[in-house]
């Protein structure tokens, strides 16, 4: 029979009994069981330690950061990426009083259009005619010729013609035709001079190989060419015709118009010049048709967002030239002049639309603005473009709105208006820029702290409160990952050291000597550098940074537990183990290890602090884990400039304490835990 | 003690080679293509005298990049041997002329903050001894334990924010004011010892708790022994008691430490020069660091290895040297 004896047991039932008996007489004894309380080891250690003041301290601090940081955020409703915005009034660029400059190309029904390099040279051509005042201009592109007319102020149609060469003016050479030594004769000659062909016969029997030669006062070049032929070429002067001579009234004026540098009007054709060096050569225009109209005059409509077709748009701009009537969307409209602007009436008079040379938008381009307010801008920036003024205020009657950006209204859904002083400020550039108090959505920055946000909100919009909970569950998790990691390679390779002893040992001891001397501050800045420098995902950073500081910090674990081998492996337990062949790893771990457990206990927790310092030193840096992960370090960094450290001490002191606190504790739970466990060490 | 001294000097020769291996595997590993990128820096920089293709050839070659990690490794090392560093991409000197240029204020910060150190935390440890479980000793313990347990930006951010934002006395950073050129000789040296003051206490106050604790701790330790019972047992007065044979005693294990911490004086405060822009080795370093100034931080990596070396060496031969008991073998 297997019989077990549990001294446990025997001493309850021996309690037992003697409670009865004290029940039964009434007395305690001296040695009686229950004025004798005896502890497990386990409990004597944790009565040591909640003796401790300090280390109480510590693990209840301790116990609050972890309830904080990790179900913290469960229950807290926003998250650490978490944007926040606001309405607030601001001082906005509100709208921009633009003088047009370039000039809109609206396509006439029907027309030839305009080809694109002529039409980007638009802007340029109508742009001179204006600063010379100039009806009409003339301009020959590649593939037709077209002539530019002045309808009215700021409109101007363009019509595409076909176009021929009529002569060249001035001086300088032409090919006048080729001569050929197989047939003997000219070739591709057009009029040439009488006695050409004799003359060029005669100077190539002189000189081969090329020269000069004079017939009839034009002095001729020939130049030996390819397959036996030779180029002549005449100098000319004064007019050469391409085709047909003209009359003398054509070439006064084209004399005429070579000063203007213009095109001309000449027996009912149109004559382009196009220069050439010194030289010109002019183009006939013929069938002429409407191709494009040009206009920088925009639309205004008196009622707010009317779209305005631009079948009808063209046709009011046509109407400028006219006699100011039109007709366009089934209805009869007319258009007046007044000052800078063309008015567009219907048939009841009644004012509909603007052509205006101002474009008076809101910031972003929009059209919306009304009418009324368009009018009082643009005449201010017209007076203060009179008065050479830069900056310039006028007050005027916007939409109303409420603390949340919303528009005011009465009961019958208008909207309700409400003076606004506007201001306008002329930039370099000629615009007039508008700007006044709006309330406008914008994100929530360095909010000071309120009901909604206890600490407020950093830089970025993001509540800090919940970025203290999401920091500190990766500032305790770093903690918590190296300090195992280095606990873990620490009892590895100083059990190997320890028990073994020999080489392995002086193996294992040199390699702690190393890592001891590596120096892990630098080490871990650089490779912060280095993982900046790859630009990696802030997560891989973590568990780099992670794995890093944990190499870097088993040497000391592995020193401590050699120490402790050494001493431990003379005594009689591990003797014991030897002799009943318990297997070696067995014997290191089952029975060595458990037996330092108290200073490993002791390393790791104070280890857990230093872990956390170093990793929100990193963090601060900027070289540890990156925004927009939160760390406790992390928004620290964010507001370490001077100007915001002063305005927003709000944030960074409160995560600055909660990490003092949280080190603290960590020490102060490592000390109230070693001398619980070794209570000789302090006294 | 001479054998004993050797031994250790040539172990340290080796675990230095080692150490400075590891460094270099980490220092080649740098992103491909970098040594690339800072030849062309270099080359386009202003006053540059050589074209992107010699840098390149010159980096390669100066640093045996082209050799492979070991090749490369021993080409370092034997330039390194012959006292021949390359000059700083960072700041575009010789190093060793940068490292001049630093080590002494970094020195000289070290130095202050140590006797500051020793002047406060040794007497205070002591005191908390002798009144164990006193309102003092929890203080001091206390105190000791918070500044162990501060971040040394969040010390000085709160030193920026009350002496500087607040008060207004010291600069936020830097080391010069803004008329320091217009002042004279001596004006210049207490304008750059003022700039110093923050630093220092942000030094004093990270690096105390240690000293305070372990004093405390020792202390502890010889008045629990044997001959301090007999002393008073024998009616010597208490103040002989603690300032003959208690702090004697006690002075062995802290001249052992504080010994070991001397060398440490010149490897700079790396934090608290960036923090405050002090333009010490430590500032230099890490500005280097971030750009990846090879040869610089090869330089002070080997240096602080050298340092901690020697500061363990040093501590070991001290602890001989104090007290006649101890043999070293």
């Amino acid at each position: 029979m297997n019989h077990s004896y549990n001294l446990n047991e025997a001493l309850k039932a021996r309690a037992a009994a003697q409670q009865e008996h004290k029940r039964e007489n009434g007395e305690i004894k001296l040695d009686d069981l229950s004025r004798v309380k005896v502890l497990s080891p386990g409990r004597q250690v944790f009565k040591r330690f909640i003796r401790n003041r300090l280390a109480v301290f510590g693990s209840v601090m301790l116990i609050l950061m972890f309830l904080f940081s990790f179900l913290g955020p469960v229950f807290y409703p926003y998250g650490q990426k978490q944007i926040f915005y606001k309405y607030e009034p601001r001082n906005v660029d509100y709208g921009m009083v633009k003088e047009n400059t370039a000039y809109t190309g609206y396509d006439i029904d029907g027309g030839a259009g305009v080809e694109r390099s002529v039409n980007n040279k638009m802007n340029s051509i109508i742009k001179k005619m204006v600063a010379g005042d100039a009806q009409a201009q003339t301009v020959i592109g590649e593939e037709r010729g077209y002539l530019v007319e002045k309808l009215a102020d700021d409109v101007y149609r363009a019509s595409a013609s076909e176009f021929a060469e009529v002569c060249t003016v001035g001086s300088g050479e032409a090919v006048v035709g080729t001569y050929s030594m197989v047939g003997k004769k000219l070739e591709n000659a057009k009029n040439p001079a009488e006695g050409l062909e004799a003359a060029i016969k005669a100077a190539i029997a002189k000189d081969a190989k090329g020269g000069t030669f004079e017939l009839d006062g034009v002095t001729y070049t020939y130049t030996r060419g390819k397959a036996k032929s030779y180029e002549i070429t005449a100098a000319y002067d004064g007019i050469q015709y391409a085709d047909e001579a003209m009359d003398a009234g054509f070439e006064d004026a084209l004399n005429a118009a070579m000063q203007a540098e213009n095109g001309f009007e000449y027996d009912g054709s149109f004559y382009a010049i196009v220069k050439q060096g010194d030289g010109a050569k002019a183009y006939r225009l013929s069938n002429l048709a409407p191709a494009k109209l040009y206009s920088r005059l925009s639309v205004s409509t008196y009622e707010v967002g009317q779209k305005i077709s631009a079948e009808m748009n063209l046709a009011a701009l046509l109407a400028t030239a006219g006699d100011g009537t039109f007709e366009a969307e089934g209805k009869k409209w007319t258009i007046a002049r007044e000052d800078l602007e063309w008015i567009v009436r219907d048939e009841a008079g009644e004012e509909f639309m603007e052509l205006m040379p101002y474009a008076v938008r809101r910031y972003n381009g929009d059209d919306t603005m009304e009418y009324g307010l368009k009018k009082a801008l643009m005449e201010k920036a017209l007076q203060m473009d009179r008065d050479g003024e830069k900056v310039g205020t006028i007050t005027y009657g916007l939409p109303m709105q409420t603390d949340t950006g919303e528009y005011v209204t009465d009961e019958e859904g208008n909207l309700s208006y409400q003076d606004t002083e506007l201001k306008l400020s002329r930039r370099d550039t000629g615009e007039f820029v508008v700007n006044c108090q709006q309330v406008i959505y914008v994100i929530n920055m360095f909010d000071a702290p309120s009901k909604e946000h206890w600490l407020g909100t950093d830089g970025d919009g993001f509540d800090v409160f919940s970025r203290i909970m999401y920091g500190g569950r990766v500032s305790l998790m770093v903690g918590f990952v190296v300090v195992f990691l280095e606990t873990f390679l620490g009892v590895i390779m100083g059990g190997l050291s320890g028990y073994y002893g020999g080489w392995v040992d002086m193996l294992i001891m040199r390699l702690v000597d190393i890592f001891y001397c590596l120096p892990s501050m630098p080490i871990m800045i650089i490779l912060g550098a280095l993982m900046d420098a790859m630009r990696m995902d802030t997560y891989i950073r973590l568990l780099i940074m992670m794995a890093a500081l944990g190499i870097m910090g088993w040497a000391g674990v592995a020193r401590l537990v050699r120490g402790q081998i050494l001493t431990l492996r003379e005594q009689e337990f591990m003797v014991a183990t030897e002799a009943t062949g318990i297997r070696v790893k067995d014997r290191i771990f089952h029975h060595l290890v458990p037996n330092i457990m108290p200073q490993l206990i002791v390393q790791a927790t104070m280890g857990m602090g230093g872990v956390i310092l170093t990793e929100s030193t990193l963090s601060f840096l900027g070289l540890g884990v990156k925004h927009p992960l939160a760390t406790w370090g992390t928004i620290i960094n964010s507001v370490s400039s001077a100007s915001a450290m002063q305005h927003y001490a709000f944030i960074w002191i409160p995560v600055g304490l909660l990490i003092c606190v949280t080190v603290i504790a960590f020490n102060f739970v490592g000390d109230g835990l070693r001398d619980a466990y070794d209570p000789k060490a302090k006294r | 003690m001479l054998k004993y001294t050797v031994k250790r000097l040539l172990y340290s020769v080796l675990i230095l080679f080692f150490v400075m291996f590891i460094i270099y595997i980490l220092m080649y590993n740098m992103p491909s293509g970098y040594v690339e990128t800072k030849a062309r820096e270099l080359a386009s920089r202003p006053g540059a005298t050589k074209s992107y293709a010699e840098w390149l050839e010159d980096l390669n070659a100066q640093y045996g990049m082209d050799k492979g990690v070991v090749g490369g490794y021993f080409v370092w090392l034997g330039n390194a041997v012959r006292g021949n560093w390359g000059d700083s991409w960072a700041w575009t000197i010789p190093v060793t002329q940068e490292f001049h240029n630093t080590v002494w204020y970094s020195f000289a910060l070290g130095f202050a903050s140590f006797i500051f150190e020793i002047l406060i935390a040794i007497p205070l440890g002591i005191t908390a001894a002798r009144k164990q479980y006193s309102f003092t000793d929890y203080f001091t313990t206390v105190v000791a334990m918070v500044c162990i347990s501060m971040p040394t930006f969040f010390v000085a951010t709160v030193l920026k924010y009350v002496l500087s934002v607040k008060l207004g006395w010291f600069d936020l950073s830097g080391m010069q004011g803004r008329d320091y050129m217009t002042l004279t000789q001596f004006g210049k040296i207490l304008d750059v010892a003022k700039h110093f003051v923050m630093p220092l206490i942000t030094l004093v106050i990270i690096s105390i708790g240690g000293l305070m604790r372990y004093t405390r701790t020792n202390m502890l330790e010889v008045l629990n022994a044997d001959y301090i019972r007999t002393a008073r047992a024998k009616g010597v007065p208490e103040k002989t008691v603690i300032n003959k044979h208690a702090f004697r005693n006690t002075f062995i294990p802290l001249v052992t430490m504080l010994g070991g911490t001397l060398p440490g004086l010149f490897s700079g405060a790396l934090i608290t020069e960036t923090l405050f822009s002090i333009r010490g080795i430590g500032y230099a370093s890490y500005t280097s660091m971030t750009q990846a100034d090879i040869p610089f931080i090869m330089f002070y990596l080997a240096f602080i290895s050298i340092l901690t070396l020697l500061g363990n060496l040093i501590s070991d031969l001290l602890y001989a040297a104090v007290d006649p008991r101890v043999r070293l073998s």
